[in-house]
């Protein structure tokens, strides 16, 4: 919960970086995660909708995706791969969808989301305003510090994917899911549900996981999806 | 402050707004009242609009995010006269409810169709996906979207009237379906009518008319409480306690009085300490008063424990934090059965808290019941059956949250504009905690964005009235949605236990109830809520020994209350389950058994007089027991095993689908019957005047909330005074205008309310034919007819309504034709229906997928199919999420861990289960043109169909709810 004391729009990607640079202030992509009906932590924002971020280019294998493109833009575009698209609609529904962005979305790094797991399979490497560009699985594992900026994510689009999930209903976010993706270099699997972020695990590596429990699954729970889940995309891949 | 330019429904706008407000906010100081507030955070989508031609919800969205964008309301499509194709659409297939979410709805509908002009129905639902309209299932907005592309592609469409059926069965006697026969294949949103013999064809009684709201709902006319601007508005808030059970040690408002802007703070230490039980309910209200408006001990975390008034809402939130509270924790409990435990702590120690039970077991309410003598009947059975069942707590989730505004009148009387359903208890409670007589109260319900029970209560009205008294201004206090789950009101959960006896014949010839009910911090409708269950659990079923057992426990979890089903819902589950498994145990076919000892016409229902508010001593025989007059049972059981292709539970290559290794399928089914109103208790009033040109003005107290009563209760009196239902104009309701009612609840308004209203209209009808018989020259007034707006002598001779008005007004003996009735009912005839459900169980994850939901229901004649099948498909849906996915979540503090909408997990339009509804007609000779209720029997039979369906499928009975992943796996496992 935020208290907002003031709004900044920038228009540029350098005027942006500098703003952010000051504490206490926090870069707002969509705002479908920030809380700003009340609180009492004094916060500035900036306002990233200026920055042209919201492109996506392709070239052969490699999709570079803005990072304020929002999900639903992800949904119906051509050169974006399948499992991200549908992964893009299931994250939110119809009326939040158009607004989050999907560096909101890795800055939100949510444990339960599947669109990152599939981000994560298509071997993302988030790009940051200063040039660098990381792994996502490191993003989500390190958090973002005061000031980083994304300013898009690249993706690779070849290879075949699968998706299973366990959730209360069908559009619930689910448990626990288990995303893969069979490409030249190698199978990558991805599961959310288990752990503080999306991650990447070896399929060896399945009975090491310790998935914090809460009440829609206790950890042993979640471990044994993890199992059933993973068994279902790799067979269904292979 | 910033400037926000946005070019607004096509005109260019400026506005100002400081960087924290959201645009939803901002929209709806502009004037764009169909903008509405569900949540501070999205999900709800009620605050949906199209931000640069995208859906999108506007209480997410600073308003300086807006800035240079192009916004489009609802209200862009409002013209003078009439609706836009889409609106028409809307209100045509009766996928207006409440309606507080239309301009979100109409508006995705919009931006839909402009991109795609014949939208499959899975884009449909994903657009329908982010708003919570789970009131309707979802089933008439999706037939709405339909029929607006169509209306839009300039094509004809077909009138939205119910799909006629031949009956499949003579209306008594049970029939073998045909496994070929697969039923009518039509859109799910027109209901299966089966008309009975026995009913006449009206004029206006039993039309899918459109509802009488509709045009208001449609075009986001202000009509709900939050929707009037008032000079020298001040915004409450309240302090909720971070403790499960505290006592108040100290509280120091100095610096919150001192914040500049705040207006008033009140606590225990400033406001009278006056007793009362805030359930809405007919007067003297059960005991015990255990509650005031702020006590100096809190029993559940978001108990009360102060409130303030200020000139924003943020300086009120300010104020709030800065009132410094010193509590003294004490231990909690939480469970029922652990409460009542020695030692537990003692809930309610206060010295004032007059008829509990037990105060130091925390037993708040002991009742029993008992007819014939069951110890001795199951001693002598040859086979008893026992099982234990665990229901648990879950929120009504009105969209609209609770809200209230309360301004003193030029006269220094208390307004009080409120979202309820009882605006009269209202009235009468609330006079003693602010110290003024009911004569100086008034309450005001406008259009309520859904209540579900959760409005059934005196709830928030006695701290915005307080407020208003202190400031001497108008106050405004609304809940947030989180508020909404953990200080407002929700389900009882329930500990019950079922003991009964049957003879090798398969009837059953004992049944005992054991019931321990959790009331949570306060009383409230704890009583009345465990009496609906003990009477709903042991009604269904003839059998000669019955005995009912109930203990009602104060516990510290937020405070249960009212929700549409009242008590049925448990112990159905409870009774629907423990049926199934005597039938398996005594290898009966489990519908067979349930319908050789279920209630018919003619059958006794006799443990009703013997429980509940006006219970009669079960010692004492009554010399006539309340009978079943009406029952269409075997129709809907027959109609609902067509729907749903019963044969095929017993096919093992369904069940096992051979395609999918881990999958098993399965049918389930619940034998539903619930009551009309609550006899002897619930009273509506209503009056009726005619108008110079021969339309109408009914005021009726009962409280329509969304459901359509007004539009029922107009159809009513239209079809008595031969005029067209947009002749009546209806308002509903306001206690300084219309007639007393009870309220909006126990499936009361149609059955008794509609008696009031047919009464009222045959006054003015008797009247309107003396006054016509001297028009006309004729002797005998009673010969005259009333149709198509005119009064008709037997010789074809007609003078018109207007005519007669005009005549009777300004003319001759000048008179105001009305007329007045109330009406109280000394029967409660059972609506009853059959509950069907098709679903799939993961074996290896656990998950249930719920594929198809069936109900077909006798309720009498539905006054109008198309609000009635909305009712029946809202309710279903409710009841899904009771079984399914909807449960409150704690930590061991007591603090609630999922108080947002997604982890607490309502049904939303792309998730589901295909629905079917059938009506089918019996004549109740004692409803309104033979109506029985329907509002509450959806909720009855989802959950146990769903649990005999997950048996069907794999074999095992689970006795707790909901069927999450986990619960199903976990019970799989162990298996």
């Amino acid at each position: 919960m935020y208290r907002i004391d003031a709004y900044h729009r920038p228009t540029s990607v350098t005027e942006a970086v500098g703003l952010l640079a000051e504490p206490a202030r926090l870069a707002l992509a969509g705002g479908t995660t920030i809380r700003h009906d009340g609180g009492s932590t004094p916060t500035e924002v900036v306002d990233l909708q200026a920055l042209g971020l919201d492109r996506i280019e392709s070239e052969r294998d490699l999709v570079r995706i803005g990072a304020m493109v929002r999900l639903h833009d992800l949904v119906g575009h051509e050169a974006v791969p399948d499992l991200i698209r549908r992964t893009a609609r299931s994250e939110m529904p119809s009326t939040l969808r158009t607004i989050a962005t999907v560096g909101g979305t890795i800055g939100a790094a949510g444990s339960d989301s599947t669109f990152l797991a599939a981000l994560l399979v298509h071997d993302a490497s988030v790009q940051f305003a200063d040039g660098r560009s990381v792994a996502l699985s490191s993003v989500l594992n390190d958090g973002l510090a005061t000031g980083e900026l994304i300013v898009a994510v690249d993706v690779h689009a070849s290879g075949t994917t699968a998706i299973a999930g366990t959730g209360r209903t069908p559009a619930d976010d689910p448990i626990v899911a288990a995303v893969a993706r069979s490409a030249e270099d190698g199978v990558r699997l991805a599961l959310s549900g288990v752990g503080p972020t999306p991650e990447l695990v070896e399929p060896g590596d399945l009975d090491r996981l310790e998935p914090p429990g809460d009440f829609r699954g206790s950890s042993a729970y979640r471990r044994h999806l993890a199992q059933v889940l993973s068994t279902r995309v790799l067979q269904e891949l292979s | 402050m910033t400037t926000i330019s946005i070019v607004l429904n096509g005109v260019a706008a400026t506005v100002d707004a400081p960087p924290h407000e959201s645009l939803a906010s901002v929209l709806r100081r502009l004037g764009m009242f169909s903008v509405k507030y569900g949540s501070a955070t999205g999900e709800t989508g009620a605050a949906a609009v199209l931000f640069d031609g995208r859906l999108a919800s506007a209480d997410v969205i600073l308003a300086p995010q807006a800035d240079g964008h192009e916004i489009t309301t609802v209200e862009v499509l409002n013209t003078a006269n009439g609706l836009h194709p889409i609106q028409e659409a809307f209100v045509a297939t009766g996928a207006l409810q409440s309606g507080y979410s239309a301009g979100a709805m109409i508006l995705g509908t919009m931006a839909l169709l402009e991109h795609d002009p014949d939208p499959s129905e899975a884009a449909i639902r994903d657009m329908l996906s982010g708003i919570l309209d789970r009131e309707t299932g979802y089933v008439k907005p999706v037939a709405a979207v339909r029929r607006a592309a169509a209306l839009l592609r300039g094509e004809e469409v077909e009138p939205c009237v119910p799909i006629v059926l031949e009956p499949m069965t003579d209306g008594t006697n049970a029939v073998v379906v045909d496994a070929d026969d697969a039923g009518p294949q039509a859109d799910p949103a027109l209901p299966r009518l089966i008309p009975s013999v026995d009913v006449p064809e009206l004029a206006v009684v039993g039309h899918a008319e459109a509802k009488v709201d509709g045009l208001k709902l449609a075009k986001g006319n202000p009509a709900f409480t939050d929707d009037i601007e008032m000079r020298g508005l001040l915004y409450a808030k309240v302090l909720y306690s971070p403790h499960a059970h505290a006592r108040i040690v100290d509280i120091d408002d100095r610096a919150a009085t001192a914040l500049p802007g705040v207006h008033a703070v009140l606590h225990h230490r400033n406001t009278p300490r006056v007793k009362y039980a805030s359930g809405g309910q007919s007067w003297p209200n059960p005991h015990p008063y255990d509650q005031v408006s702020f006590d100096d001990k809190v029993r559940h975390v978001g108990d009360r424990v102060a409130a303030v008034a200020a000139e924003t809402i943020e300086i009120a939130e300010e104020a709030v934090r800065l009132i410094e509270v010193t509590y003294e924790v004490l231990p909690a409990v939480f469970d029922e059965l652990e409460a009542m435990q020695p030692g537990a702590p003692i809930i309610h120690d206060e010295a004032d808290t007059h008829d509990i039970h037990d105060r130091d077991r925390n037993i708040v309410h002991h009742f029993e019941a008992e007819r014939g003598d069951v110890n001795a009947a199951i001693e002598a059975a040859p086979h008893v059956f026992e099982r234990t069942f665990r229901v648990h707590q879950v929120q009504q989730v009105p969209i609209e949250p609770h809200i209230t505004i309360a301004w003193l009148d030029a006269d220094e009387r208390m307004v009080v504009r409120t979202a309820t359903q009882v605006p009269f208890h209202t009235r009468r409670m609330l006079a003693p905690l602010i110290g003024m007589e009911v004569k100086r109260i008034r309450v005001i319900k406008p259009r309520i964005g859904g209540g579900f029970g959760a409005k059934q209560e005196m709830l928030i009205e006695d701290i915005a009235a307080h407020l208003a008294i202190a400031t001497r201004r108008p106050v405004r206090l609304e809940l947030t949605r989180e508020e909404e789950f953990w200080a407002s009101r929700t389900r009882h959960p329930q500990t019950i236990t079922f003991r009964s006896a049957v003879d090798d014949d398969g009837n059953l010839v004992a049944q005992h109830m054991r019931l321990v009910g959790n009331t949570g911090a306060y009383g409230t409708h704890g009583y009345t809520v465990q009496a609906v269950s003990g009477l709903r659990g042991l009604s269904s079923y003839n059998c000669p020994n019955k005995r009912f057992d109930c203990d009602v426990a104060y516990t510290n979890i937020p405070v249960p209350g009212a929700y549409r089903g009242y008590g049925a819902p448990q112990a159905l589950f409870a009774l629907e389950a423990h049926m199934e498994d005597i039938a398996r145990g005594i290898d009966r076919d489990p519908l067979e058994f349930k319908r050789q000892n279920w209630v018919t016409v003619g059958d006794e229902l006799d443990i009703a007089p013997h429980i509940g508010e006006r219970a009669t001593d079960d010692a004492v025989e009554l010399d006539e027991y309340p009978k079943v007059h009406s029952s269409g049972i075997e129709e809907c059981v027959a109609q609902g095993q067509r729907s749903i292709g019963w044969h095929r539970r017993l096919d093992p290559a369904w069940r096992e689908p051979a395609d999918r290794p881990h999958i098993r399928r399965g049918l389930g089914f619940a034998f539903c019957m619930h009551g009309s109103g609550i006899p002897f208790l619930d009273m509506g009033g209503c009056s009726i005047k005619l108008n110079d040109d021969g339309s109408f003005n009914m005021l009726v107290g009962a409280t329509d909330l969304g459901t359509g009563a007004d539009t029922v209760l107009g159809q009513i009196a239209a079809e008595v005074l031969g005029v067209a239902l947009d002749d009546i104009i209806v308002y509903s309701s306001d206690t300084d205008m219309t007639p007393f009612d009870t309220g909006a609840y126990a499936s009361s308004t149609t059955y008794i309310s509609g008696t009031a209203v047919l009464h009222a209209a045959e006054a003015v009808r008797k009247r309107i034919k003396e006054r016509a018989a001297e028009m006309l020259g004729v002797d005998e007034p009673c010969t005259i007819e009333l149709h198509d707006k005119r009064a008709w002598a037997p010789d074809g001779t007609s003078v018109s309504m207007e005519e007669l008005a005009l005549h009777t007004l300004h003319w001759e003996d000048q008179e105001q034709i009305m007329g007045t009735a109330s009406y109280m009912s000394p029967d409660c005839p059972p609506p009853f229906a059959a509950q069907f459900v098709e679903i799939e169980v993961d074996v290896q994850t656990g998950q249930v997928e719920v594929i198809k939901m069936t109900m077909a229901v006798d309720c009498g004649v539905a006054i109008n199919p198309i609000t009635a099948s909305g009712q029946v498909e809202g309710g279903m849906t409710q009841a899904l999420g009771y079984a399914h996915c909807e449960e409150f979540a704690f930590d061991s503090g007591g603090r609630m861990l999922n108080d947002r909408l997604g982890p607490y997990k309502i049904y939303r339009a792309d998730e589901m289960p295909d629905t079917e509804v059938f009506l089918v007609q019996t004549l109740e000779d004692s409803g309104p043109f033979g109506a029985k209720a329907v509002a509450e029997i959806p909720k009855d039979g989802v959950a146990p169909a769903i649990r005999n369906a997950i048996i069907n499928a794999t074999g095992v009975a689970i006795d707790d709810l909901p069927f999450t992943p986990e619960r199903v796996w976990a019970a799989l496992d162990s298996a």
